[in-house]
């Protein structure tokens, strides 16, 4: 079995995506035999009301069989925008979303925010995960309207040592992984589940024996990224790298324990 | 809470666990013909790779983890070079990291080929490491930052090279605030770094030589530069980099030709395969990109890969 833990719809303003809608996703996860994706509508990133991205979405999961059989949509909220606790509640009560995604980079606000405690505390209470973002693309190549800044891991330990029995997805490790020892102590103690995707991950098996084998998925960044690259890290493991049963763990085990599906 | 709002969410609920468990049943019933693991492995390795962009000393890692990972994903040669990346990259320099490569070569032939870096500041000592690292089996060059590729102390590098029908692969930026492209947003990095534009005047300058624009997966503006390089038919691309972006490779096919297109890893080799394999190309297409591309490179010099 095969689950994909990050991936998106929708659009990015800067830059044409392509396949950037459900049917297309879908077609890549047959193609390479993915059962299900956690997936995210990129517009929630630039609307001003994320709410409005998360209905597009649901809207568009629910609009056929084989999208509500195959996708798991993950809400985006900003806890700084006017009824973000209403929308938390509609999307994952009404719309059986199954995680939130924050962009505290995006919307403009810190790590620190009582709000996005508030939010991660609400999360924890709905036994929903939190998703952190690395990046969404690689700031060298940013449009001019685009952000200079990126944000590294470290930068998000503070929010999971301020809310240490939420659960959390840090996707698409682009951005420096280098942590103090410390830090690095409350990632492993934290209920964290890292995906794939990014291009820290320059060799797999030394990454996931650094923090532990149940702390990782195949997640593919797609369509911002090609497919398959998330899942060539985990594919090309020899055997004495990783026991079939590891390569299990990373391609759904880990997913379906965290995930709850 | 009213008994009305409570049904409903519960319901709602209910049905949130409901579909939750349903996913699984009805996912994996849907996916039962899809091509396994062992498949797209062998996909990966099917294709004959040779890797035009690799480097040595990066880091702390040794040669023997670049041949780790050609072993892992199937690449038969790489083109292993050590840039100066800092300092004034002086003869003494860039003697010193030719001779890392010249070690890692006669550690492993059948896997390594060098490709020397020099700094044309130097013109004399550079003609001179031009001859000796050539001597020594090397076939191509790789240089950094420190002078543009358009500048007149290339001339004469690209001149030899013309003439020994090699290669010469230079680092690129296409970055706000780099090198002279949209400097109100100036980084103050890496000033005489090489721009499109530069790649396009020196290949108008000298059509008979082979640049190889590095890299289109190494953080700039890649549609920037692929849009900017099409009418330089002796401009190749290497797609190597940390940066794996989808349509990526497809985009440089539209813009300059499959047979322009060069795989490249610059160390990244998860992105730098699997970018190519996911690509919407044709098999033709994939095996240009992959080996195809650069051996015909190589053979106008004489230089062959079995």
């Amino acid at each position: 079995m095969l689950i994909d833990i990050n991936a998106y719809t929708g659009h990015w303003p800067f830059k044409q995506l392509r396949d950037n809608h459900c049917e297309g996703l879908l077609g890549r996860m047959k193609e390479y035999g993915v059962d299900l994706s956690v997936v995210t509508n990129l517009n929630g990133i630039f609307y001003k009301n994320t709410q409005s991205a998360n209905e597009e979405l649901y809207e568009e999961v629910r609009s056929k069989r084989a999208y509500r059989d195959r996708f798991l949509p993950f809400a985006i909220i900003n806890p700084i925008y006017a009824g973000w606790k209403a929308d938390f509640l509609t999307c994952v009560k009404d719309f059986g979303m199954k995680g939130i995604r924050v962009f505290p980079n995006y919307h403009d606000y810190t790590i620190d925010d009582p709000a996005l405690l508030d939010l991660v505390k609400m999360a924890r209470d709905h036994d929903v995960p939190v998703a952190l973002t690395m990046r969404v693309v690689d700031s060298r190549q940013r449009s001019w309207m685009d952000l200079a800044a990126e944000w590294a891991m470290k930068d998000y330990v503070p929010l999971v040592q301020a809310v240490p029995d939420a659960k959390y997805m840090m996707l698409n490790l682009s951005t420096g992984m280098a942590l103090s020892a410390e830090q690095e102590t409350v990632l492993k103690n934290a209920n964290v589940l890292f995906d794939t995707s990014g291009r820290h991950i320059t060799h797999f098996a030394n990454v996931y024996r650094r923090f532990g084998k149940e702390k990782f998925a195949f997640g593919s960044h797609f369509p911002v990224f090609d497919y398959y690259t998330g899942l060539l890290r985990i594919e090309s493991l020899r055997p004495e790298e990783a026991e079939e049963a590891d390569r299990a763990l990373f391609c759904s085990g880990n997913a379906r324990r965290f995930l709850k599906v | 809470m009213n008994r009305r709002n409570f049904v409903r969410n519960m319901a709602t609920s209910a049905s949130g666990i409901i579909l939750g468990n349903a996913l699984v049943q009805n996912a994996v019933a849907a996916t039962a013909s899809p091509a396994g693991p062992a498949d797209r492995m062998k996909e990966v390795l099917r294709y004959r790779k040779l890797d035009a962009h690799v480097h040595l000393g990066l880091s702390k890692d040794g040669p023997e983890v670049n041949v780790d990972f050609a072993e892992r994903l199937g690449i038969d040669r790489m083109f292993i070079s050590k840039p100066v990346t800092s300092g004034p990259a002086t003869p003494d320099d860039f003697r010193a990291a030719n001779d890392v490569i010249l070690k890692a070569m006669k550690r492993y032939p059948g896997k390594l080929t060098g490709m020397l870096t020099l700094n044309p500041a130097y013109p004399k000592a550079s003609l001179e490491e031009i001859k000796r690292c050539t001597g020594e089996g090397m076939t191509g060059i790789k240089v950094y930052h420190q002078v543009k590729i358009n500048d007149p102390l290339f001339y004469p590098v690209i001149e030899r090279l013309i003439d020994l029908k090699m290669i010469m692969l230079m680092h690129a930026e296409a970055t706000l605030g780099i090198a002279g492209y949209r400097m109100k947003y100036d980084q103050g990095i890496k000033p005489n770094a090489s721009r499109p534009e530069d790649f396009v005047e020196a290949a108008a300058r000298y059509p008979e030589a082979m640049l190889q624009y590095a890299h289109i997966g190494g953080g700039p503006d890649w549609e920037y530069a692929c849009k900017l390089l099409k009418n330089s038919p002796n401009v190749y691309i290497d797609v190597s980099g940390s940066n794996n972006e989808n349509n990526m490779v497809e985009f440089a096919v539209k813009c300059v030709g499959a047979d322009r297109i060069l795989f490249g890893s610059d160390n990244m080799y998860y992105q730098s395969v699997g970018k190519i394999i996911d690509a919407r190309l044709t098999e033709e297409e994939k095996r240009k990109i992959f080996f195809d591309n650069y051996y015909n490179i190589l053979k106008k010099g004489g230089y062959h890969v079995d």
